[in-house]
């Protein structure tokens, strides 16, 4: 059986990858890239040269291409310290064209030049674009810069060898002085124990310097209490839906209004905030940016996620989904029993009629229906995550469960008629057993099989989200998340959506044949497969 | 009784002649002839139900090809017309006059909701059509190549597995992006993909149906392969096709309706589409009907051509035909 469960997992884990290459030949290969400006109002505003530049810049968001601007590398170069301001500021003055440049840009250029083309990149110089009177036009000033488009198999790799991403003390670059990097131990969570908190409240800790968290493991109220920042999972950055947060953060993060509480920051000023210290990351010089971080933080791990009163997307979806899924087993299987006991009876006509409607409407003419009877009976029709009303989930999860209850009375209905008719159940039945026996001890036994082999998926999708379910009652959850991404071209989420549901069904129908072997003992997975 | 045999008009020899047991007679089996489609379509005409169901399916469909042919819809006729938008049926009938154009009231555009919605059916259920007709072959050829051929069911196993764990609404926009949102796009869109879940299912029934000890006899007895699945299997396999396709066809209208809604449809009015932009028009008092008739219009359809197909799928199971 573990043998068979690894193969099958090492089997999925390549249809895993095979998927996400499909997926990024079909987004980044086969879409046109500049689809992405179709909605972009800044694109028009700008002009000459500087529409190129903003053009590459807009490309590397999006993950098409590596691109690195003449100015960035003259930057960099001065912040590591290999050359100082005056040299800065002279070098990374372009002249009109190369043959203008001065004598210590064209030394710097050259360096750009050898160092990207020797690493397979493009360098593009666009000289100055100026109109007949001389003067530049709007954005035609001089550029220089390096590009190269990621090839598909370098892209797939880095992306998946950067999924895990394990923190480390050299994450904040070794040329930054942050003083003594290290990881500590603490018996008491500098979070719960501010500087000059009378009494000690004992809370362990692993505290980081020089990690991109603050906070690599510590306790607090928040289920599941423990919480750990040393492997991060990276399923790809959003650009458009969710900036610069990660696809699956994006997923999980609570929404909705503040809580307030009262937050004491670092320095011991308390202040009335929803900020959860323990979510601190570094971001370079964002102490000294912003007033307020002067005065609440000592160091640059100021990025602080806030506490929302609202579930996360993936948090509304599983809890609609659950419930609906739960309503429908329940529903669903005594009606699908009751009418293959009535078989050709009223109630077995009436189901059918219901079931027949379901599959054969669209789904969406009786969403709609749903929602405009229970507006008429004076339900909520739309998701209003600031209310504390339990009633707003009522509609969502009956639409969403007439689907599921009408699969399983039809299901139901044909393995019990099936398992009614065969053999053994007139054997058993000549051998003077009560139909309650037969149905107990044998019928339902062959007939929850295939029922017990969908539960793992239904339960496991329950949380991917309903596409029109969510939009039609506005609920703020994870099942448009991947038709949001394709509409703003948000090449990161998609990937990460697609990957994220591949891994979910993989799991899940694993996990339905390890069910359905526990259920039925006459199923094995050591012996060798038909 | 007393029969007058003089009356036949028969010698004696004719009436009395001496019929001889015959070896090679005694083997040969008399039963009615039997012609399986006449069967059929004896066992589906027995039933009621289905003549009205087949004559709804036939009168909806030739209607949504010849009406709107026949009085050449323009949805923009009436754009510029600031009173022809948004009318419910009578305030539509009282300015335009009694017509059948304007039982079901004007839309957002002034155009008759009633030609619209006709107009729209037909190009859904030609899109209904041609996806089912090109999935369904393709599908069926595959699977059962598929279920017969232990290499190929590795190989498509693989694909399948691949493929399957592809968003299929990712598939769609992608093709929606790379071609124009044309109605042959998404009859690309649709098929490029949606065969191999029918091929899966086929390939299923073929392999329950191939290793049956019918099958095993006759492969014994010396049966080519191919006339196996021509004269076992295929005849197994009518009903389970046919069946399939009643579920087919009418999803291909839901899952229109679906795309148009999320926003990934086609540039043709098709009912989706129509359900799509007359959303807004659901919650305003007095413009429901420009919501309601094109969902009610897509149910109908999908429903008759379910119903009417899950009923010819039961009449071509033998089974049913004693």
């Amino acid at each position: 059986m573990g043998k068979y469960l690894v193969k099958r997992l090492l089997h999925g884990l390549v249809s895993i990858i095979c998927v996400v290459l499909i997926v990024m030949v079909l987004i980044y290969s086969l879409l046109d890239r500049n689809k992405i400006f179709s909605g972009d109002p800044n694109y028009n505003h700008t002009a000459s040269n500087a529409r190129v530049t903003y053009e590459q810049s807009r490309w590397e968001a999006f993950g098409y291409l590596d691109y690195v601007p003449y100015a960035d590398y003259v930057n960099e170069l001065a912040a590591r310290g290999g050359i100082d301001e005056e040299t800065r500021s002279a070098a990374v003055m372009l002249g009109r064209t190369a043959e203008k440049d001065s004598e210590i840009t064209a030394q710097y250029v050259a360096e750009f030049t050898e160092y990207y083309e020797s690493q397979g990149y493009t360098v593009v110089r666009l000289e100055a674009d100026a109109k007949r009177n001389g003067q530049l036009k709007d954005g035609g000033q001089p550029q220089l810069f390096a590009t190269r488009d990621v090839p598909l198999l370098k892209r797939a790799f880095s992306y998946f060898t950067k999924m895990f991403v394990v923190d480390s003390i050299h994450y904040v670059p070794d040329y930054i002085d942050i003083g003594e990097r290290g990881i500590s131990f603490t018996l008491f969570d500098p979070v719960k124990n501010p500087d000059g908190a009378e009494k000690k409240v004992f809370s362990p800790a692993i505290v980081g310097n020089g990690t991109l968290h603050k906070y690599l493991l510590y306790f607090d109220g928040q289920f599941p209490y423990i919480h750990q920042n040393i492997v991060t999972l990276n399923l790809g950055e959003s650009y458009t839906v969710n900036r610069g947060v990660d696809v699956f953060t994006t997923m999980t993060e609570s929404q909705g209004a503040y809580v307030l509480s009262m937050v004491t920051y670092p320095t011991g000023v308390p202040a009335q905030r929803a900020d959860d210290l323990h979510t601190a990351t570094y971001v370079q010089g964002s102490r000294e940016a912003v007033a307020s971080n002067m005065e609440w933080f000592e160091d640059d791990y100021t990025n602080v996620r806030t506490v929302k009163r609202g579930f996360s997307r993936m948090g509304y979806s599983f809890v609609i989904g659950i419930i609906s899924t739960v309503l429908a087993y329940v529903l669903g299987l005594p009606i699908g029993l009751l009418m293959a006991l009535k078989k050709d009876k009223l109630i077995d006509k009436i189901g059918t009629v219901y079931i027949m409607f379901i599959i054969a409407v669209p789904s969406l003419a009786y969403i709609f229906l749903v929602k405009a009877i229970g507006g008429k009976l004076g339900l909520p029709t739309l998701f209003d995550t600031s209310s504390d009303s339990k009633l707003m989930y009522l509609l969502p999860v009956i639409s969403l469960s007439l689907t599921s209850i009408a699969s399983h009375m039809r299901w139901m209905r044909r393995y019990m008629i099936d398992q009614m008719n065969s053999d053994y159940v007139k054997f058993a039945r000549s051998g003077g057993l009560s139909e309650r026996e037969i149905f107990v001890k044998h019928i339902w036994k062959n007939a929850a099989i295939p029922i017990f082999h969908g539960v793992p998926t239904a339960v496991i999708f329950a949380m991917t989200g309903a596409i029109i379910t969510e939009r039609v009652y506005s609920v703020p959850g994870a099942g448009n998340l991947l038709t949001n991404a394709i509409n703003r071209y948000d090449n990161g989420v998609i990937v990460g959506v697609t990957l994220f549901y591949a891994v979910l069904s993989v799991v899940a129908l694993l996990l339905g044949d390890v069910i359905m072997s526990l259920v039925d003992p006459r199923i094995s997975f050591s012996t060798k497969a038909r | 009784m007393d029969i007058n045999y003089k009356e036949l008009g028969l010698t004696e020899e004719e009436l009395f002649s001496r019929v001889d047991h015959n070896e090679l007679e005694s083997e040969k089996i008399t039963a009615p002839r039997y012609s399986y489609w006449k069967s059929v379509f004896r066992v589906f005409f027995r039933s009621k139900v289905n003549i009205v169901i087949l004559g709804l399916l036939l009168f909806t469909v030739l209607f949504a090809y010849i009406y709107p042919n026949v009085t050449h819809y323009d949805p923009y006729a009436n754009l510029m017309n600031g009173a022809a938008k948004h009318l419910s049926p009578s305030k539509a009938m009282a300015y335009f006059g009694k017509s059948i154009h304007w039982i079901l009231g004007a839309g957002a555009s002034g155009e008759p909701t009633f030609d619209a919605i006709w107009n729209g059916s037909q190009i859904s259920i030609s899109l209904a059509f041609i996806c089912g007709a090109i999935n369904m072959t393709v599908g069926v050829l595959v699977g059962a190549v598929w279920g017969f051929s232990k290499k190929v069911d590795a190989f498509m196993m693989e694909v399948y597995n691949i493929v399957g764990n592809v968003p299929t609404i990712l598939i769609i926009s992608v093709m929606a992006m790379l071609f124009s949102p044309s109605f042959w796009t998404m009859v690309f869109a649709l098929t490029v993909v949606g065969w191999i879940g029918i091929a899966y299912f086929i390939r299923t029934q073929v392999i329950i149906i191939r290793d049956r000890e019918y099958n095993l006899a006759s492969k014994c007895l010396g049966t080519s392969t191919f006339k196996i699945a021509l004269r076992n299997i295929l005849p197994f396999m009518t009903s389970i096709i046919v069946t399939l396709l009643a579920t087919e066809i009418p999803s291909y209208i839901s899952y229109e309706v679906f795309l148009a809604y999320i926003g990934l449809g086609m540039s043709e009015m098709s009912l989706g589409r129509l359900i799509y932009q007359a959303e807004g028009a659901m919650v305003t008092p007095g413009w429901e009907l420009e919501f309601w008739s094109p969902v009610a219009i897509a149910s109908i359809i999908a429903v008759v051509l379910y119903v009417a197909g899950q009923n010819l799928g039961d009449a071509s199971d033998p089974r049913t035909h004693m």
